[in-house]
């Protein structure tokens, strides 16, 4: 079966609202990460040219096809490959679920960098902080506390083609060789079922990372996804935004 | 609407690729023009054209199974292709 994706990009006129820029100047911003949704990252040529009078850095995150643009699952400390530190990232675009993905990959930081969100479509500015998430934040902590202490761990593995992480999960076993591992597979992560299988102490996704940071009150026993199971003891002892919410 | 449905492209995938039976995948803001996506692509190809009722998260969430139903061809809205690594990091 042949796929074709198209992106429906934005019709519209893509520039930045005034409250985005007093903002930028208000707060002394300097050097910015810009990013933004497939429908608005190759049309912003304008939004530079509002910028010209700041050092505007971007990258182009692993999954993507883009300079500029930013998917949901780019939610990981490093993932967006940026070279230079920024004073603020600021994304381009409707909705919260890609610049959330932003302020979850700064869980493990000492330092939060400001999300300004610039909506072109409304033709207003939102500005997204680690407090958006803070429930969630401490639900994971919680959860890779868990992980730990659990001895019976089960593994939830996605069979969508983008998704499908079995064979990144094994590694799980040579650093947890204390631990039983069973793993189950699934598409749509079914959340009604988890009660069914009471042997499991605690679940690790493998599936889209998003579901380990959004759906964390799905999973009574708590969730954490494999990148941060496999560095669990490390990142519970580090100075980290997660670990002083 | 302000986002570009691109339904020229759409319909010369179809009419390139030959597909008999095509699949429309929607992102959630899209769905409600399911019929009109439909409705143009049946008017202006010979293809059957199925509706994907499911999610569509992101290019990582296709929908598996289609060519038991004689699927030939997905059109996946709003989102551009996605270039898998091992692992999530």
């Amino acid at each position: 079966m042949k796929i074709r994706f198209l992106e429906a990009p934005y019709d519209g006129e893509v520039k930045l609202c005034k409250d985005t820029l007093d903002y930028l100047k208000e707060n002394n911003i300097k050097t910015i990460g810009l990013y933004a949704s497939i429908q608005f990252a190759k049309q912003l040529n304008a939004v530079k040219e509002q910028l010209k009078n700041f050092n505007v850095i971007t990258s182009q995150p692993d999954r993507t096809t883009e300079q500029h643009q930013l998917l949901g699952c780019d939610c990981f400390n490093g993932n967006l490959n940026l070279k230079e530190n920024v004073d603020c990232f600021l994304y381009i675009g409707d909705g919260k679920f890609q610049p959330l993905a932003l302020v979850y990959g700064q869980k493990d930081a000492k330092e939060f960098i400001p999300v300004v969100c610039n909506d072109p479509i409304t033709n207003s500015m939102t500005l997204l902080y680690i407090n958006h998430v803070q429930k969630i934040m401490k639900a994971y902590k919680a959860s890779l506390m868990k992980f730990l202490t659990a001895k019976t761990i089960g593994i939830i593995v996605s069979v969508k083609q983008g998704q499908q992480q079995y064979k990144a999960s094994k590694a799980i076993e040579a650093i947890y060789p204390d631990k039983q591992f069973y793993y189950f597979v699934d598409d749509d992560i079914s959340f009604g079922q988890l009660e069914n299988f009471p042997f499991v102490e605690t679940w690790v996704n493998t599936a889209c990372p998003r579901i380990g940071f959004d759906d964390q009150q799905q999973f009574s026993k708590g969730v954490i996804n494999l990148s941060d199971a496999l560095q669990a003891n490390d990142l519970l002892s580090k100075a980290s935004l997660m670990n002083t919410l | 609407m302000t986002y570009n449905q691109e339904l020229e492209k759409a319909i010369v995938e179809i009419k390139e690729s030959r597909a008999k039976r095509a699949c429309i995948q929607l992102p959630d803001g899209m769905k409600p023009l399911a019929k009109e996506i439909v409705d143009a692509l049946k008017t202006q190809t010979n293809a059957e054209i199925i509706i994907w009722l499911g999610s569509n998260f992101g290019a990582c969430d296709i929908p598996l199974s289609l060519e038991s139903l004689g699927i030939d061809l997905l059109l996946s809205w709003g989102h551009s292709s996605f270039r898998k690594k091992e692992g999530w990091s």
